[in-house]
C-alpha cells in the first residue's frame, strides 16, 4: 500500500481526560488498563464506504413531527460541513444527531426525570453530507438538565452528534454547544478536554440573522474527523 | 428475521448523561451484516452464524444501553475498500458492517458470514471481526478485535492476536454456543470493559 498505515497520532490534550467526576460511568466502563497497540493491517484502514442503504438518511427536521405538529421550543437550524485531517469535506458521510427537548428532557426509557416530555418532539434525526461535504439539520434548541447525583452540575444545551465517514478511521461520536450559553465553562465534559482551542471546536458558532433565510435561529457547526483539529470526542 | 435485544431498559439516573443513542434510531436488522439493508434480501455469500455475548462493566453488571459497531472481511478475506488491493473482487452483496446495541442484562446480538483471513504485510490474518463499542461515560470509542474457535491454528499465527500477552489472548477467542434461532452457528463473547487485569477485555488503540 502506498497510503500512510497510520494517520498522525492525535495530541492528548485534545481528547477527553476520564473519569470525570460526578460520572460515574467514565469509571465503570473505562478498562483499567491502556489500549495496546497493534500494527496496522487492511482490516483496522478500511470500513464501510457508504451507509447509506444500511442507515438511512431523509430525516433531518426534527422540530416538525408530522405536518401540523411542530415541537415546542425555539426553532434552529444546524448545520455545517463534515471534515477530514486535511480539512477536505467528506461527502456521503451520514450524520446522526439526538438531543434533549426545550425543557431538557430525553425521549427516552432511562430518562425518568421530573421534567415535561413534549409529545411533538421525539429528538434524533440522520441525515447525509452532500458532495460540498454540507449537512443540517432543523430542529428546536434542546434545555439544560441536571446530572442526578452529581453534586449540582447542569449540562449546557447540548446535541449528540454521530458521523460515520467512508471508512472505520472516520468515525466520530461528539457533542455540540451553544455558544455564550454560561453553563458552558463549568461543564464538566466540556472540561474534561484540557486544549482550550480543542473545547472550542465543540461549540458552534452563531450566524446572524441576516445570513439566514427563514424564521429560524442558525448555528454552524463543523465536523471533522481527524488530525491536529478534529473535534474531540465527547 | 433477527431477534434483537429490546428488553426495556432499567432507569439508572446516572446514565442520562452522555452517548444516549435514542432507540428509534435502531432497526430490525441493522445486526445483520449478511443484508446490504435491514429489509434487503440476505445476499452475502459464505456460511452464516451468530455472534452474541454481552457488554459488562466494573463489577461484572450488564453495560445497558451500548452500542456495538461490527467491521469484518466477506468470506474470502477481501474488503470493499481501496484499501484493500483486491478490493475489487470482494462479495458486492456483503456489506460487512452491522450496529447492535445492549439490553437490559448488557446482551448483543450480531448476525453474519464467516469472515475469511488474508495475508497481509504483517502476517496472516486469522478470521476475525472487528468490534467498537460506543456508549455513556465511554469518550470516543473502545476498539477490541474478537476470533473464533474453529481456527485454532490462524489465531495462533495472527499478528495482532499473538502481540497480546499470552494470558490475554483467549479473552479475545469466542466461544463455540450451539446454534441460533435459524440454525446457524453461534459464537459467544462476553466483553468485559473494566475489571481484574484477568478478565478485562484488551482494546486496541483507536
Ligand atoms: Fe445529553
Amino acid at each position: 500500500m502506498n497510503q500512510p498505515d497510520r494517520f498522525d497520532p492525535l495530541d492528548p490534550a485534545t481528547q477527553p481526560v476520564v473519569p470525570v467526576p460526578g460520572y460515574p460511568n467514565t469509571i465503570r466502563r473505562n478498562p483499567s488498563r491502556a489500549a495496546f497497540r497493534r500494527v496496522l493491517t487492511r482490516t483496522e484502514l478500511t470500513g464501510p464506504l457508504d451507509l447509506a442503504e444500511k442507515l438511512r438518511p431523509g430525516d433531518d427536521n426534527l422540530a416538525v413531527l408530522a405536518p401540523g405538529r411542530m415541537a415546542q421550543g425555539q426553532l434552529i437550524h444546524v448545520g455545517g460541513r463534515v471534515l477530514d485531517e486535511d480539512g477536505r469535506p467528506v461527502a456521503g458521510a451520514i450524520v446522526e444527531l439526538w438531543q434533549a427537548n426545550a425543557g431538557g428532557r430525553y425521549f427516552h426509557p432511562i430518562d425518568q426525570r421530573d421534567a415535561p416530555l413534549d409529545p411533538d418532539f421525539i429528538g434524533n434525526g440522520r441525515t447525509r453530507s452532500d458532495d460540498s461535504g454540507r449537512y443540517g439539520f432543523f430542529t428546536i434548541k434542546p434545555g439544560a438538565y441536571p446530572v442526578p447525583d452529581s453534586g449540582r452540575w447542569w449540562r449546557p444545551p447540548h446535541i449528540h452528534i454521530s458521523v460515520l465517514g467512508p471508512g472505520s478511521l472516520m468515525r466520530l461520536v461528539t457533542q455540540m454547544y451553544f455558544p455564550g450559553d454560561p453553563l458552558n465553562a463549568i461543564d464538566r465534559i466540556l472540561n474534561a478536554v484540557p486544549d482550550a482551542a480543542a473545547r472550542a471546536r465543540c461549540i458552534a458558532g452563531f450566524l446572524p440573522p441576516e445570513a439566514v433565510e427563514g424564521d429560524w435561529q442558525g448555528f454552524t457547526h463543523d465536523l471533522v474527523l481527524r488530525g491536529r483539529h478534529a473535534t474531540p470526542p465527547l | 428475521m433477527t431477534p434483537r435485544p429490546n428488553a426495556p431498559l432499567v432507569p439508572t439516573a446516572w446514565a442520562t448523561i452522555g452517548p444516549f443513542f435514542p432507540q428509534t434510531f435502531f432497526r430490525d436488522g441493522d445486526n445483520d451484516l449478511t443484508r446490504l439493508a435491514p429489509d434487503a434480501p440476505q445476499t452475502a455469500q459464505g456460511r452464516p452464524f451468530w455472534l452474541t455475548g454481552r457488554v459488562l462493566q466494573e463489577g461484572g453488571g450488564p453495560c445497558v444501553n451500548a452500542v456495538l459497531e461490527a467491521w469484518q472481511a466477506d468470506a474470502a478475506g477481501r474488503f470493499r475498500h481501496p484499501r484493500d488491493p483486491a478490493w475489487q473482487q470482494a462479495d458486492p452483496g456483503f456489506l460487512g458492517w452491522g450496529r447492535a446495541w445492549t439490553d437490559a442484562e448488557g446482551c448483543f446480538a450480531f448476525r453474519s458470514i464467516l469472515p475469511g483471513g488474508y495475508q497481509d504485510a504483517s502476517g496472516p490474518r486469522a478470521p476475525h471481526i472487528n468490534l467498537a463499542i460506543i456508549g455513556s461515560g465511554i469518550m470516543g470509542r473502545l476498539a477490541t478485535c474478537v476470533f473464533l474457535p474453529d481456527f485454532a491454528e490462524a489465531n495462533a499465527a495472527d499478528p495482532v492476536l499473538s502481540s497480546l500477552p499470552a494470558p490475554l489472548r483467549p479473552l479475545l477467542v469466542a466461544r463455540a454456543d450451539g446454534q441460533g434461532p435459524d440454525g446457524a452457528p453461534r459464537f459467544s463473547l462476553d466483553l468485559l470493559l473494566r475489571g481484574d487485569a484477568a478478565e478485562e477485555t484488551p482494546f486496541f488503540e483507536d
